[in-house]
């Protein structure tokens, strides 16, 4: 106690004391005594089942949001690869085209099906020749007039009019599109009216060919005479005679984007992994090296400084002009400038504990330098190499949607996630947005988890937090 | 120390050197095809004459020492091909100033932004702005910052009621590509100065300071921040002399008349008088950043000194 008395504690320390007389008290045995001698306790020696790894991986699993990131990863991953194999998945690098007019189905928007209308029975339809005969290709436009064609309104509707024009009787759309020409009561019939736009005579009150391409319906669902048909029960008319839906939609050149962000998932993931291998693998070796020999510092700190001053777009466009441009060229490209942070970083690390007293005791001992550093060095740093190295991965992965940016990535037909966000990235005001945000999506997806895991992973590998 | 500083920059100058050969001899490596405009149409005269005019025919050598005489004279060469003629300084002071006002005020914000946050962060660990701070610093990692960078121009710019482009007269089309560059350096200035606030508080000093009943507050700003802030510090100078570089996303987002995406593009233009001189200004610029970073350290903490000390192996 003595000159201070800490008034926090002051009557809790009173509480204890009382306590602790009382216990005494009852126990009627002296608090301390004489120990025994055995001589066997000298033998005692001890033992720790204590195991770096086997703690790092328990302290690991302990932390659930790591533990389901990492397996959300690895089902993406598992995903990207049985992907081509499951059923109903177009190419990625198959251009879709529509089986009748031999357009592209091009900018389509994502649906989980390729059913856009359905039609009840009864509905009389024109057939265009397709030769699938489970299927049969439909349109009800059977005309498409010029402007200003002029027609008589037989009947009036708020959404189509059934009109004559010549002597074929249809209907036509009535709205903003259209601007049918009317009178001031229309619905006294018949009267005469064009609209100032192309537009086009259906054969029912539907459109459902509102772009002029014929749908598809199968054929069991239709009774045909000739090159018309009539719907015999309610079916589903369907942009392409397959139900495969395009799940992300299609890009501009008809490609589905679902194959295409899987494809480009499993190349910038390769990608990834072999730059973050290569890159630790050298960055390392040079790192230690010049971290822990003091005479190859100053040269190397040299070497660094150039090398870092290289702006890497001279390096990146001389290596794609002398090897053509691929993913082999660009791994290459990225392994040669990325060494240099990491062997940068390990060094400053050796730095910090190249002159502690567990490696003076060992080099005083007589350890050779290899062993020095592969024992009392590397063992020390598995923490931060480990965080560096899961960073790695969606750095590379970033880095390559820059390099794609200044043009100098892949090339267009080897789909990667950095070639469709940038694509994407000019289209985000307009409706196909879609093409920019799966791929983004995807992206962050991975890097989030590889950011979270890393950081999990580095605390978990800190032998502080083995508890 | 100035013993030290004299070193330095005597081998800076080296290392400058030896930058410029370098990137000299990898630009002569280049397709000749890239020099011309229609090379199939020309013939092997023209060719001829125009690398002479370039004089891209002369043994590297020579042109290496031409560029130095230049360089003595404090002229750092014509631009062959980008704007052909024009005095590159000219070109240069140009386009450097704009880059340097946004690089700076972003500097600032994101200094303002950033250590306040990553305060909070370290002194609520596992708590609200933990959390917070993080899904942040984890979203700007992981989303293409080409991404968000158009987000915030259409939504901002939608929001704010302000013109999309950039303006250098109105005041208000800087907010936007001032806020967007200075997420990313937010980011890493929190996440930093949380790891190294964190590893200080697991000191014994704070565990002594705290035994005593020193107020948290007084223990975080005192003692913690300041040692964990020096190791930040020797960042700040390149970060600092490095706006001018620009920022190739803003700058053509925004159509920002700025040094942004002139390096890449002189380098696509195969101008090489351009290309050398911008790199060398890089160059300078970085190793002279790196040299102030570290006297910055030494002026803010006194235990770091660079000259050797007794008992070092």
């Amino acid at each position: 106690m003595g000159l201070f008395r800490n008034l926090k504690t002051a009557p809790v320390e009173k509480r204890v004391s009382e306590e602790l007389k009382e216990r005494l008290a009852a126990t009627e045995k002296a608090p301390f005594g004489f120990a025994p001698y055995n001589p066997e306790n000298a033998e005692k020696t001890g033992y720790s089942n204590y195991s770096y790894w086997g703690s790092t991986f328990r302290v690991f699993f302990k932390n659930k949001l790591a533990v389901t990131l990492l397996s959300v990863l690895v089902v993406l991953l598992v995903f990207t690869f049985i992907q081509p194999h499951l059923p109903n998945q177009y190419p990625s690098n198959l251009i879709i085209n529509h089986p009748i007019t031999g357009m592209q189905m091009s900018n389509v928007q994502p649906s989980f099906t390729t059913v856009k209308a359905k039609a009840p029975a009864g509905v009389e339809l024109i057939v265009t020749p397709y030769e699938n005969d489970e299927w049969s290709a439909v349109s009800n436009v059977l005309a498409d007039l010029k402007a200003r064609t002029k027609f008589q309104v037989i009947e009036y509707g708020e959404d189509f009019c059934k009109v004559q024009y010549g002597d074929v009787i249809g209907y036509v759309k009535n709205d903003f599109s259209t601007k049918l020409k009317l009178p001031d009561d229309p619905l006294a019939v018949p009267y005469e009216s064009r609209s100032n736009f192309k537009i086009k005579l259906y054969s029912t009150p539907n459109d459902y060919t509102s772009n002029g391409d014929e749908l598809f319906v199968e054929t069991k669902y239709l009774k045909i005479e000739g090159d018309k048909a009539v719907t015999t029960a309610e079916c589903e008319l369907r942009i392409l005679p397959s139900s495969a839906p395009f799940l992300f939609g299609t890009n501009n050149l008809g490609q589905d984007l679902w194959a295409l962000v899987w494809s480009g998932t499993r190349t910038s993931l390769l990608i990834g992994f072999v730059v973050a291998m290569i890159e630790a693998f050298i960055g390392i070796i040079v790192g230690v090296l010049w971290g822990y020999v003091r005479k190859l510092d100053r040269i190397l700190t040299e070497v660094y400084n150039v090398i870092d001053n290289i702006p890497t777009t001279i390096v990146l466009i001389l290596i794609a002009y002398i090897l053509r441009p691929g993913v082999g060229t660009l791994i290459f490209a990225m392994c040669l400038t990325g060494w240099v942070g990491m062997a940068r970083f390990i060094r400053n690390q050796i730095i910090i504990i190249r002159d502690r007293d567990y490696n003076l005791a060992s080099r005083c001992l007589g350890t050779g330098t290899l062993r020095v550093i592969y024992r009392n060095l590397l063992p020390y740093l598995v923490s931060v190499i480990t965080l560096r190295m899961s960073l790695a991965v969606p750095g590379a992965i970033g880095n390559e949607v820059f390099i794609t940016y200044i043009g100098l990535g892949l090339p267009v037909s080897i789909p990667s996630l950095g070639n469709l966000i940038n694509v994407g990235r000019k289209l985000v005001s307009t409706s196909q947005s879609y093409q920019l945000i799966f791929p983004t999506i995807v992206l962050s997806i991975i890097t989030i988890s590889f950011y979270i895991i890393g950081n999990s992973f580095a605390d978990a590998a800190d032998p502080k937090n083995h508890l | 120390m100035l013993k030290y500083s004299l070193k330095r920059l005597a081998s800076s100058l080296l290392t400058l050197c030896i930058i410029i050969t370098v990137v000299f001899v990898l630009l002569r490596q280049m397709p000749i095809e890239g020099y011309f405009d229609n090379f199939e149409k020309a013939d092997a005269a023209t060719i001829n004459a125009k690398l002479e005019q370039l004089g891209l025919n002369d043994p590297i050598p020579v042109q290496l020492w031409n560029f130095f005489k230049g360089l003595l004279h404090g002229d750092l060469g014509t631009s062959s091909r980008y704007s052909a003629g024009a005095s590159i300084a000219d070109i240069i002071a140009n386009k450097a100033p704009v880059s340097i006002k946004l690089g700076v005020m972003s500097l600032a914000l994101s200094l303002m932004m950033g250590i306040p946050l990553g305060t909070a962060m370290a002194r609520s660990k596992g708590k609200f702005w933990d959390r917070i701070g993080t899904m942040y610093i984890v979203f700007i990692n992981a989303v293409p910052a080409a991404v968000y960078y158009i987000f915030i121009q259409m939504y901002g710019a939608n929001a704010l009621r302000i013109p999309m482009l950039f303006d250098e007269n109105n005041l208000v089309t800087w907010i936007l590509p001032v806020f967007s560059m200075s997420l990313c350096s937010t980011a890493s200035y929190a996440m930093w100065l949380r790891r190294y606030m964190v590893d200080e508080m697991n000191k014994d000093y704070v565990k002594l300071a705290r035994a005593k009943g020193v107020e948290s507050k007084k223990i975080t700003m005192r003692h913690v921040f300041r040692n964990a802030f020096v190791p930040m510090v020797q960042y700040i100078p390149t970060s600092l002399m490095y706006t001018i570089c620009g920022s190739i996303y803003i700058e053509s987002l925004y159509s920002v008349p700025g040094m942004g995406g002139l390096l890449v593009d002189v380098i696509n233009r195969q101008d090489n008088p351009m290309v050398q001189a911008i790199v060398m200004l890089y160059s300078c610029i970085g190793i002279v950043g790196l040299l102030l970073g570290d006297l910055l350290m030494t002026v803010i903490d006194p235990r770091i000194t660079f000259a050797k000390k007794e008992g070092a192996r």
